[in-house]
């Protein structure tokens, strides 16, 4: 808000996501493009860094890196695919992970403050490419054949009622849940950012430009409230980025499950 | 590695009601679509919400078959 210029309080909306170019000219390299390769550089740095000089009895970055490995691996990875063959999804899942939670995480570190998948391109991206994997994997496994039918004969349905039940499981398994994953993950990010910006430029405009006291007092609480509400997505982006996470190996897991 | 291996993972309930979810979403996807299109071809109104109910009880039934069998 331009200070002084106009009394009228402009709400934020989708408009506020819309990103000029950082250099002039480039007009691909915008704010979430910058948030993202930073968060790829960290990433990259941080797990190098930690397994450069792997020992046996690890330093702290290594045993930072093998606890963050670690989460995903077991407590996403092997539980949601088994035991059995998880050890291949796992760089996926957990290079996806981190990459997801250190763009939400953006929305909230100072400066930054930008969640990268709060503009849906990025969320539709990501899903498309855990929904390529999880089909190709099963397809892979099964045959094309083979898999079509896994995924739309649910189990333990009557013959006679098996027509009515494969096109709800056809299109919950192939068309719902791309979309879902990448939704969910974009209304998330949007909505909490959106809620944030109305917050702070609505406590902001009541203290410092309405003119009234009483409407000053209601600012500063409705600036508290926007401190909680950061709280909140904090929270948010974490689980955000789990789901979708636990999600995509879960789909792998029942894309390569022998029955049902 | 110097980790301890959880023994028994416990089973991800998070993304079965995510998985829930998604189905109820299908369910009334297809059927309320198809009463969708029947009320366009027909001219008739009450066939969208029937499908809406139908696919939803019909999702319930699936689910309760689907997850009845698990051990």
């Amino acid at each position: 808000m331009s200070a002084g210029v106009s009394t009228e309080f402009i709400s934020p909306g989708p408009q506020s996501f819309n990103t000029t170019p950082i250099i002039d000219g480039v007009d691909w390299f915008t704010k979430p493009v910058l948030v993202a390769a930073l968060s790829v550089v960290v990433i990259v740095w941080f797990y190098w860094g930690a397994s450069r000089k792997a020992a046996v009895v690890p330093s702290k970055l290594q045993f930072a890196g093998e606890l963050g490995y670690n989460f995903v691996r077991n407590s996403i990875a092997r539980d949601a695919i088994g035991s059995h063959d998880y050890m291949k999804y796992v760089p996926y899942l957990c290079g996806l992970f981190y990459f997801i939670l250190l763009n939400n995480v953006a929305g909230t570190i100072p400066l930054i403050q930008f969640p990268t998948f709060s503009h849906i391109g990025w969320a539709y991206v990501a899903a498309i490419m855990s929904w390529a994997i999880y089909n190709g994997v099963g397809i892979k496994k099964k045959g094309l054949w083979g898999y079509f039918k896994h995924q739309t004969m649910p189990a333990g349905v009557p013959v006679w009622l098996m027509p009515l039940m494969i096109p709800i499981e056809f299109i919950s398994n192939i068309l719902v849940r791309p979309v879902s994953l990448s939704l969910r993950l974009f209304a998330n990010m949007f909505a909490g950012h959106i809620l944030l910006l109305v917050f702070v430029t609505g406590g902001d405009y009541m203290l410092r430009e309405s003119g009234s006291i009483a409407l000053g007092g209601v600012g500063i609480i409705t600036l508290l409230m926007g401190l909680a509400i950061a709280g909140l997505e904090l929270f948010v982006q974490c689980i955000q980025a789990y789901i979708f996470v636990v999600l995509t190996a879960q789909y792998i897991g029942s894309a390569i499950a022998d029955e049902h | 590695m110097s980790q301890h291996e959880d023994p028994k993972p416990t089973p991800n309930t998070a993304g079965d009601g995510w998985r829930v979810l998604s189905y109820l979403i299908g369910g009334i996807l297809v059927y309320g679509g198809i009463g969708f299109g029947l009320d366009r071809w027909l001219g008739t109104q009450f066939l969208l919400p029937v499908g809406i109910v139908l696919g939803a009880g019909l999702t319930i039934l699936l689910l309760n078959f689907r997850y009845r069998q698990r051990p």
